[in-house]
């Protein structure tokens, strides 16, 4: 997973410093940052909408310039259409464990703070440092359909053994829940950030009126966390598809029968299996369409927000 | 009602302790399995009877997963001292000298955090295949480096905290741009830094996809992707393999088991405030 994040530390106000006549002065420390930003991020962006227009075989030389082919023939194939499909499953399969189930975490530590809290705090942050590839040869180790624990623990109940990750159901959930672990740890550390600066006073105070627990984490605790929830929210949403993809690499490879696919690791199969290079750059092209369109979305939304709330003022 | 409480605390410990043996519970197998006798492997008892450390051995001297890590180190390392040096010069003009683009560079930074990797893979592997990198630590480390963003914003946080009368009075003092940051700015930022490299290396020791991209040959790459090799050259040695996956991780859970909280800091920091 990569630790894409959050809401524009960029929005700080104006500084109050001077940009005075001295400001041309700054090139020099930004070039580095602005060179390396632009031939690696954005000129590839630009790139890759370039390369969807042509005819070419990654193994061979550039083709010629084919209009739209490239993206008919995307949208011809039924694996695209069934990538798309299954990425919006990932993103509601992992909504609730990036943002339910590590607000109740977070919010359990939350309460009894002290030395236990902070050690069940750094264990449950552990599988976001462990390896991602470790992590995955363990499962495939359990998930061995001979003699894998797994197989062993449901033999146990009677239940004839299964090969999981090459049945669709299983291998969506397996995948599903290793890439969960890693997403709620994460969260979790973010969650408790938004409580450590929640007042206790207020809880207190509610406490004091003689409010049961549940009800103080229902109606004040929760609460307070929306903006945190929302957010979360959002970013599963659009990043699911991209947090699962090293799990899909591992142990399924997008299969069986496509249904661990995603479009992101189908950009991959088709760029660096298939060498079908236009295809994939037009796949690229339609993912990027889509977050251009999203990122816009958001920061008009963020600043409608704001606007309505400095008006409420 | 003291026995309500207990029952509570205990319900607490149970659900916690609970969510964390599930969450780590296929790793702490892993690696207990990687001390069980090779006829022994598939056992349900968590303890050998008689551990060994023949999996290690045969990990390390079978395979090259010395070399590995040797070249996992150099890529992270790499990549850390090359982002945090481009965000220390970027995060500082931003902040010092606030130029009238300030707010536009802080827009481009923050779209780029926004832009899937796996969506510029293609023309990304073509530059680098075209510059004659691939297969090489160049190849693996300054791709990585146009990721700079979030290690200048965070940093940026932390210049823009500095009380402003610090930088004006030594510009005052005409000191040189230079100056400030190596004598006021820098020494203020250290414990900023040290998160931020924390945070970087991590991530990219555990990186996935590049390496896999422009690295695949065994000998050139990282401990993540020839892992995977030596699972599908050898699939059935489970011991190896769980070994070879506990010493990818350990260098990491060594720093974690020193640092957790310094490292959990350094995440928060990244997160939202």
């Amino acid at each position: 997973m990569t630790v894409v994040l959050t809401a524009a530390p960029a929005a700080v106000a104006d500084s109050s410093r001077g940009r005075g006549p001295r400001a041309g002065r700054a090139w020099p420390y930004l070039t580095p940052l602005l060179v390396l930003l632009f031939a690696w991020v954005y000129g590839p962006a630009l790139f890759t909408g370039v390369l969807s227009f042509l005819e070419w075989n990654l193994t061979g030389a550039p083709g010629g310039f084919v209009g739209l082919e490239n993206y008919a023939r995307l949208l011809r194939e039924p694996e695209f259409g069934q990538a798309a499909g299954q990425t919006m499953l990932y993103a509601a399969a992992l909504l609730p464990f990036s943002t339910i189930v590590p607000m109740f975490l977070a919010i359990m530590l939350w309460q009894r703070p002290g030395r236990t809290s902070t050690v069940y705090r750094s264990l449950l942050f552990l599988p976001v440092m462990v390896a991602p590839v470790a992590v995955a040869v363990s499962w495939r180790f359990l998930l061995n359909p001979l003699q894998g624990l797994a197989n062993e623990v449901i033999g146990v109940i009677g239940l004839p053994p299964m090969n999981w990750l090459g049945n669709p159901a299983s291998a969506l959930i397996v995948i599903v829940l290793v890439t969960a672990a890693k997403v709620t740890a994460f969260n979790m550390l973010l969650y408790s950030a938004a409580l450590s600066t929640l007042d206790r006073r207020t809880l207190q105070a509610a406490r004091l009126e003689s409010a049961s627990a549940w009800e103080t984490t229902r109606f004040i605790v929760i609460p307070q966390l929306h903006k945190t929830t929302l957010l979360l929210g959002v970013l599963s949403i659009v990043l699911a598809g991209q947090w699962v993809f090293t799990n899909v690499s591992v142990l399924t490879q997008g299969g069986p029968d496509g249904v661990t696919d995603n479009v992101y690791y189908r950009i991959y199969t088709l760029g660096f299996e298939f060498f079908e290079t236009g295809m994939a750059s037009a796949a690229a092209a339609i993912v990027l369409l889509f977050f251009a369109l999203a990122s816009l979305g958001w920061v008009l939304l963020t600043r409608s927000n704001r606007r309505r709330s400095s008006a409420n003022r | 009602m003291p026995t309500a409480d207990r029952t509570r605390s205990v319900a607490w410990h149970v659900v916690l302790i609970g969510v964390i043996l599930m969450m780590t519970f296929p790793v702490l197998w892993g690696i207990l399995t990687s001390f069980k006798p090779a006829n022994d492997i598939y056992s349900l008892t968590p303890f050998s009877a008689q551990p060994t450390l023949d999996h290690y051995v045969h990990a390390l001297t079978a395979w090259p997963v010395g070399l590995l890590l040797g070249n996992t180190f150099v890529m992270a390392a790499g990549v850390v001292i090359g982002q945090v040096l481009i965000a220390i010069l970027g995060a500082f003009a931003l902040a010092y000298f606030a130029p009238r683009y300030r707010n536009l560079v802080l827009t481009l930074l923050t779209i780029s955090l926004a832009i899937p990797p796996q969506a510029l893979i293609i023309p990304q592997f073509l530059m680098t295949a075209k510059l004659g990198w691939l297969n090489t630590d160049v190849g693996l480390i300054v791709p990585q480096l146009g990721s700079s963003a979030l290690a200048v914003l965070l940093l940026l946080q932390h210049v823009d905290g500095l009380p402003g009368s610090l930088l004006n009075a030594a510009r005052l003092d005409g000191a040189r741009p230079l100056e400030v940051l190596w004598s006021i700015v820098l020494p203020a930022l250290r414990p900023a830094i040290a998160a931020v490299s924390i945070l970087v290396f991590i991530t990219t020791w555990n990186e996935y996809l590049w390496p896999l991209l422009v690295a695949p040959r065994q000998i050139d790459t990282t401990v993540q992707i020839g892992l995977r090799q030596f699972e599908t050259a050898e699939g059935t040695n489970f011991g190896g393999l769980l070994a070879a996956a506990t010493l990818t991780s350990l260098p990491i859970l060594i720093v974690y088991l020193v640092a957790s909280r310094r490292i959990t800091d350094a995440f928060l920091q990244s997160g939202l405030k």
